[in-house]
């Protein structure tokens, strides 16, 4: 479908996607709204545009390619490694500018080398914008999750809060409210006699029966939802941590840590300082972040452009991983923003564990980075 | 210019209305007969009583063709996206209270505040291959609480249009979002407010339409000013 409104660099980018050796996929305009609400939850769906088929099926107008590229790669039973490259069109509600604007990027699916797919993603990005922005300085921001993880493994701290840490990641107003909360004590209150007789007991075979009955009389079923088993362990665990505070040296260590942003070159040894002075065990993440930085040199990324915020995160549970974005420097707007994604070919039904790397590049906004004069030229 | 006021067409909030517009020196009469759904101030000639549904007044106020509205607070905000910046919140009457809350089982032991929901809903996914399910007519307010304050993106909202409470004792749903005014419905459910779980402490409140027009005119500064007095 020939489109007149295509950026005058779209025939630029898709003999870019060509050059770089990747299968360029089209997938329809409208989607099934399902999988887009339950990876990226509901307040999505404030943001998209939806509708019903004749037979109440929801539908919606392609909201981004990832999940599209990742569904098509599982139906057509495609073998990996696969590199999709794709350009279209996305619709989106905003309460400023377009609502239909154009997205291209690349998907990574399959690729073993994590530290080599990783850098290969920040690379083609960069290379692609530096082609379409000549004499642009470029800013690439990066982040990595599994880092956290284990910071906040190697503290020792309970499961239940290393969950709920991780889960916040990224998100630095939960992340600050959630360590104010667990650095005091949350006391269990409200629970009647007899549950706290159960509790104190230490009798949980008694106390997943007696919730069992409660249930069976109170008319839910035991399996529909959250099951009497599953209600007594976090319940143990909330009785476990009531009197537990995350101590000072610890809150410390993590705020020291989430406040971390340097140039990309110097992070390794800063992180491997900060795990040596913490007495932090981080080794596996932290050659695994040595490795993709070592990948980048490889992949000849300039070490100029790049810096690490270790903060910086997607609050979305599919993201596992490196996260990156890349914008003008002094320039808020986002050209080019990607990750890794591990998790979410098996959550879309994939049947084994595909990993996952990719980027989109936003057209509209590295049109409107083109100089003037650029522009003119292009038309 | 006419000002057109809705009011609730029926029980009692329309007596409550009613009572309070009368209190305020602006006695309703209907035209016509007693079932009407248009009505008149007596001794304000450009003043229209439209008598309309609750939900109905809220769409209204919303598009702007009517002036003033009576209704609840919870229907104005769930209704209309930034309803601060389309309506103004005049005044509060003092009947139709209903607050909008977050219930769930009450078997729910180890869930007391929105934080453990959070928790929950973290983990719903892989414990039970789906996501935790609310039930709930109010889409819009429990998307505002659920991530906007509480930064909970993992659940699915079921579309409820009756008897909600029922929803988790059914399977339809995990927890509830929903109105309650004395809680006895949730509590002959098995259900409990979470508590921090008060999304809204909503009543009927007098509520304008933001016009430009209505900058200035003595007419519309009366009717606010009547009403509030009558609530002094």
């Amino acid at each position: 479908m020939p489109l007149i409104n295509l950026p005058a660099f779209a025939a630029d980018l898709l003999a870019d996607f060509e050059r770089l050796g990747t299968l360029r996929v089209d997938t329809p305009v409208i989607q099934p709204a399902e999988p887009f609400l339950d990876m990226a939850g509901e307040d999505l769906r404030r943001r998209i545009f939806m509708t019903e088929s004749e037979t109440g099926k929801s539908l919606c107008l392609r909201p981004e390619f990832t999940i599209p590229v990742c569904l098509r790669h599982i139906e057509t039973a495609t073998g990996t490694p696969q590199r999709y490259s794709y350009l279209g069109e996305i619709f989106r509600q905003r309460r400023e500018g377009a609502n239909e604007f154009y997205q291209a990027g690349i998907e990574d699916l399959g690729e073993t080398d994590v530290a080599g797919a990783d850098a290969r993603a920040i690379s083609d990005a960069i290379t692609i914008l530096a082609a379409r922005l000549p004499g642009r300085h470029l800013k690439v921001t990066l982040g990595d999750q599994s880092v956290f993880e284990a910071v906040v493994a190697a503290c020792g701290l309970p499961a239940g809060w290393q969950k709920r840490l991780i889960h916040a990641f990224g998100n630095s107003a939960q992340i600050d409210a959630l360590l104010t909360r667990i650095s005091s004590p949350q006391p269990v209150a409200g629970l009647s006699p007899q549950i706290e007789a159960l509790l104190a007991s230490g009798d949980d075979a008694t106390l997943i029966a007696h919730l069992d009955e409660t249930m069976e009389a109170t008319g839910y079923s035991t399996n529909a939802s959250r099951s009497p088993k599953e209600i007594a362990a976090r319940l143990k665990e909330k009785r476990a941590l009531e009197k537990t505070a995350l101590d000072g040296r610890t809150l410390g260590l993590l705020r020291e840590f989430l406040s971390l942003s340097i140039p990309l070159a110097e992070a390794p040894a800063a992180l491997f300082a900060f795990a040596a002075k913490s007495g932090l065990a981080l080794d596996g993440a932290l050659s695994r972040f040595d490795a993709r930085v070592a990948a980048l040199g490889n992949a000849g990324v300039d070490p100029g452009l790049l810096t690490y915020r270790a903060a910086f995160g997607r609050p979305l549970d599919y993201y596992t991983g490196l996260v990156f974005e890349i914008v003008i420097d002094g320039s808020s707007a986002v050209l080019a923003g990607g990750g890794r994604f591990d998790r979410l070919m098996t959550l879309l039904g994939a049947r084994e564990r595909i990993p996952a790397v990719g980027f989109a590049l936003w057209l509209d906004r590295i049109e409107q980075a083109l100089a003037p004069r650029d522009r003119e030229a292009a038309r | 210019m006419t000002i057109t006021i809705a009011l609730p067409s029926k029980g009692r909030m329309k007596d409550d209305a009613s009572a309070i517009f009368e209190k305020a020196g602006m006695k309703i009469v209907a035209v016509g007969n007693e079932r009407s759904y248009r009505g008149r101030v007596e001794g304000l000639d450009d003043v229209e009583i439209a008598f309309l549904s609750a939900s109905e007044i809220s769409r209204e106020i919303g598009n702007g063709s009517i002036d003033f509205g009576v209704t609840g607070e919870d229907l104005i905000r769930e209704g209309l996206a930034e309803a601060d910046a389309r309506v103004e919140f005049c005044a509060r009457l003092g009947f139709g209270h209903a607050d909008v809350v977050v219930a769930v089982p009450e078997i729910w032991l180890d869930v007391d505040t929105m934080a453990d929901l959070g928790d929950v809903a973290a983990d719903f996914r892989a414990r039970h291959g789906r996501r935790l399910a609310i039930a709930t007519k109010y889409w819009r307010l429990t998307q505002q609480f659920f991530s906007a304050k509480h930064g909970i993106q993992l659940y699915r909202i079921v579309e409820s249009l009756g008897a909600t409470e029922g929803a988790p004792a059914s399977g339809s749903a995990d927890i509830i979002v929903d109105i309650t005014s004395t809680g006895s419905t949730l509590k002959a459910n098995h259900l409990k407010i979470l508590s921090d779980g008060i999304i809204l402490k909503s009543e009927a409140c007098l509520v304008r339409a933001r016009k430009a027009e209505h900058e200035g005119d003595a007419l519309v500064a009366r009717i606010i000013e009547a009403v509030n007095g009558a609530l002094a």
